[in-house]
């Protein structure tokens, strides 16, 4: 017989399933954001490096309007490699988005063109899947070479060894002398940091007809991660006095580091998980009001049944024990239900770049949980209500 | 030995739950009054009377289904009012089978999965209770049916699969409220012959019934009116 019930008043046993999944969806979705963007955070840290910091043009913490964003000058970059403690590495950077990159008949489009100074890989903690990095040499004579990213590499070769071809980039010839390995650390979309070709600075700034004497960003890589507070004090004090700032005046530019990230990001992971979280909340609310309204309206219903198992012998617990079974078999329902759907809906999310979904046992075995605390907990009293039944009247349909 | 039910003055007054709200002095409606019976174990008795007389609500209290509000009842020698409700279900399902006059069976259940459900309670093992079950409903005439719903069987047929039900347990008594109420004349005779063959193999039964010619198929009629023994005498049979 066993489950025979819920099958026999199914209509009801999906509300209650649809009830609760859509809780346990939202509590999936929420553990699995939560875990994403920790992962995220990780990644984050380990790609911008604990050691590095990244100077800005502007101070965008504080912008007014119309402040100037072009405020970091090859000398800044100079004075911060000569002359700050501590300072191992100092790459200007110049980008141009929104590029085509041509491979004979083929082409791919909007991507992102960076200029380097020597040693990409090692200034960015980026290694190379294939070939050789930009040299100083290439650096110095404007060479039209390349370094092309993992999206880049996959739309014009496919499996292909792009190393030694020839792509255009804005109509101009460049010879491909190596690859990146594919980061992919957010999905598809414009934050796709794959999407990039690398060149050398010198080359990026006289053939893409960029300003010549401001930088947006400076990054900067210290010997050691320790002292980074410090390092940060003294690159400020160094800034505001090569830009002649008086006390008065704010900073124009900002310093990010892996710790400032992951301060923002933690803030955003407590939001997101307080917004889910209460939407989690009344979702199992919901779904537990549900599944303890209608299992009242089914002890009722089925008062002639619960009367006679008492009739022949059943005892209370016994009667308690069977619409508690009931009740969880229906809530862990929705609990897979609703672990599928969040996971759904998080995947969705993920390719639209809102959040990072990950799948982790954590979320398993949380939805499993909850889903049967709600068969539990909301299932309780019409257990009760039916074990305390009084036969005869049960038998009569008086329940 | 003791006799299979012994009933000594019992008393059974309802009380409406109104009366009681208002705070007023409740004035109970007395439904059973000195009710006292001896039932010898083997016997099959019928209980006759008017509708209203109290046969059902005598029934309820010999099933331990309901207390009597006072006197004493003592069901195969063990004293019931010292009894808590587990203990009850206990002896319900172990001591007594049921039959009711709406059959009452599970409507999602098959008929063996019906016949097998008092055994639920019981703590035997599957395989024996399905056992037991299959011949019950082979001895009642349903070998056919067994795997089929309530809805897709007669009235005369769901009545047998309840006893095959009631005496799923081998109990020691049968109750039974007008088991023939809903059927006809010629399916009534058959579940009858049913309860003379129960009874041959040594099953206590308590019958009620209107019906004279059902009745005289039983060894002792009593007769109940106003709550009272007013009659009580063998049949013959
Ligand atoms: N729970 C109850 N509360 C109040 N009065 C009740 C209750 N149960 C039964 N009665 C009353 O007790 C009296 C006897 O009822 P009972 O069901 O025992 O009669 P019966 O002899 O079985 O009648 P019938 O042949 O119609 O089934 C009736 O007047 C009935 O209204
Ligand atoms: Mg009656």
């Amino acid at each position: 017989m066993g489950f025979g019930a819920l099958w026999a008043y199914r209509l009801r046993s999906f509300f209650v399933v649809l009830g609760v999944a859509f809780g346990i969806a939202s509590l999936t979705l929420i553990v699995t954001a939560v875990d994403g963007a920790n992962r995220k955070a990780v990644e984050m840290v380990e790609m911008f490096g604990p050691d590095a910091a990244l100077l800005f043009g502007g101070d965008f913490r504080k912008r007014a309007v119309g402040t100037r964003v072009l405020t970091l000058s090859m000398d800044d970059a100079r004075r911060i490699e000569n002359s700050l403690p501590g300072v191992k590495l100092v790459v200007p950077m110049r980008m141009k988005p929104g590029q085509t990159v041509k491979l004979g008949s083929r082409n791919y489009q909007d991507v992102q063109v960076v200029g380097a100074t020597g040693d990409y890989a090692g200034a960015w903690n980026w290694p190379l899947a294939e070939g050789r990095d930009i040299s100083d040499d290439d650096v110095a004579h404007g060479a039209k070479v390349a370094l092309l990213g993992g999206t880049v590499v996959r739309e014009l070769f496919g499996e292909d060894s792009p190393v030694g071809q020839v792509v255009f980039i804005a109509n101009i010839p460049f010879q491909v002398v190596g690859t990146l390995v594919t980061r992919g650390a957010s999905g598809g979309g414009h934050a796709d940091v794959d999407n990039r070709v690398i060149v050398p600075l010198s080359t990026l700034m006289q053939r893409f007809n960029l300003d010549r004497k401001y930088f947006r960003a400076i990054r900067v890589k210290f010997l050691d991660a320790e002292h980074m507070d410090a390092h940060v004090e003294n690159m400020r004090s160094l800034v505001r006095h090569q830009h002649h700032l008086t006390p008065e005046q704010d900073d124009d530019f900002t310093i990010l580091t892996a710790d400032e990230i992951l301060k923002f990001l933690s803030m955003f992971k407590g939001g997101l998980a307080l917004f889910l979280g209460i939407t989690a909340t009344i979702a199992i609310l919901v779904g537990g009001f549900v599944l303890a309204n209608l299992f009242s309206l089914s002890v009722s219903e089925r008062s002639e049944e619960i009367g006679l198992k008492k009739a022949l012998g059943a005892h209370r617990s016994a009667i308690m024990v069977q619409f508690l079974v009931e009740a969880c078999g229906l809530t862990l329902m929705g609990g897979v239900l609703g672990l599928f759907m969040g996971l759904g809906l998080g995947q969705f999310l993920s390719r639209l770049d809102i959040l990072t979904i990950q799948f982790s046992w954590k979320a398993f075995f949380l939805a499993l949980a909850g889903s049967q605390a709600v068969g539990l907990v909301f299932g309780l009293k019409p257990a009760k209500q039916a074990a305390d039944l009084d036969p005869i009247r049960a038998l009569r349909g008086e329940g | 030995m003791d006799p299979a039910i012994r009933l000594a003055d019992i008393s059974k007054t309802f009380f409406r739950d109104n009366d009681r709200k208002n705070g007023d002095e409740p004035e109970g409606i007395p439904v059973l009054k000195s009710v006292t019976l001896d039932i010898a174990r083997g016997e099959f008795v019928s209980l006759q009377g008017t509708s209203g007389s109290g046969k059902s609500t005598l029934l309820h209290i010999i099933g331990l289904l309901d207390r009597p509000t006072s006197g004493a009842y003592h069901l195969l020698g063990d004293d019931t009012a010292a009894l808590d409700d587990d203990h009850l279900s206990d002896l319900r399902n172990k001591n007594l089978g049921f039959v009711f006059q709406s059959f009452y069976l599970i409507p999602y259940a098959t008929a063996l999965e019906n016949v097998v459900l008092p055994g639920l309670y019981s703590r035997r093992p599957q395989a024996e209770l399905t056992a037991r079950a299959r011949t019950l409903l082979e001895q009642v005439g349903l070998a056919d049916r067994m795997h089929f719903k309530p809805a897709r069987l007669s009235g005369g047929q769901q009545q047998r699969v309840a006893m095959a039900r009631a005496m799923l347990n081998n109990p020691d008594i049968i109750l039974a409220d007008e088991p023939t109420g809903q059927l006809d004349s010629t399916t009534s005779g058959e579940i009858i012959k049913l309860f003379r063959q129960v009874h041959e193999s040594g099953t206590t039964i308590v019958l009620v019934t209107h019906d004279e010619h059902v009745a005289a198929q039983a060894q002792r009629i009593v007769r109940i009116h106003d709550g009272r023994v007013v009659e009580d005498k063998p049949t013959g049979a």
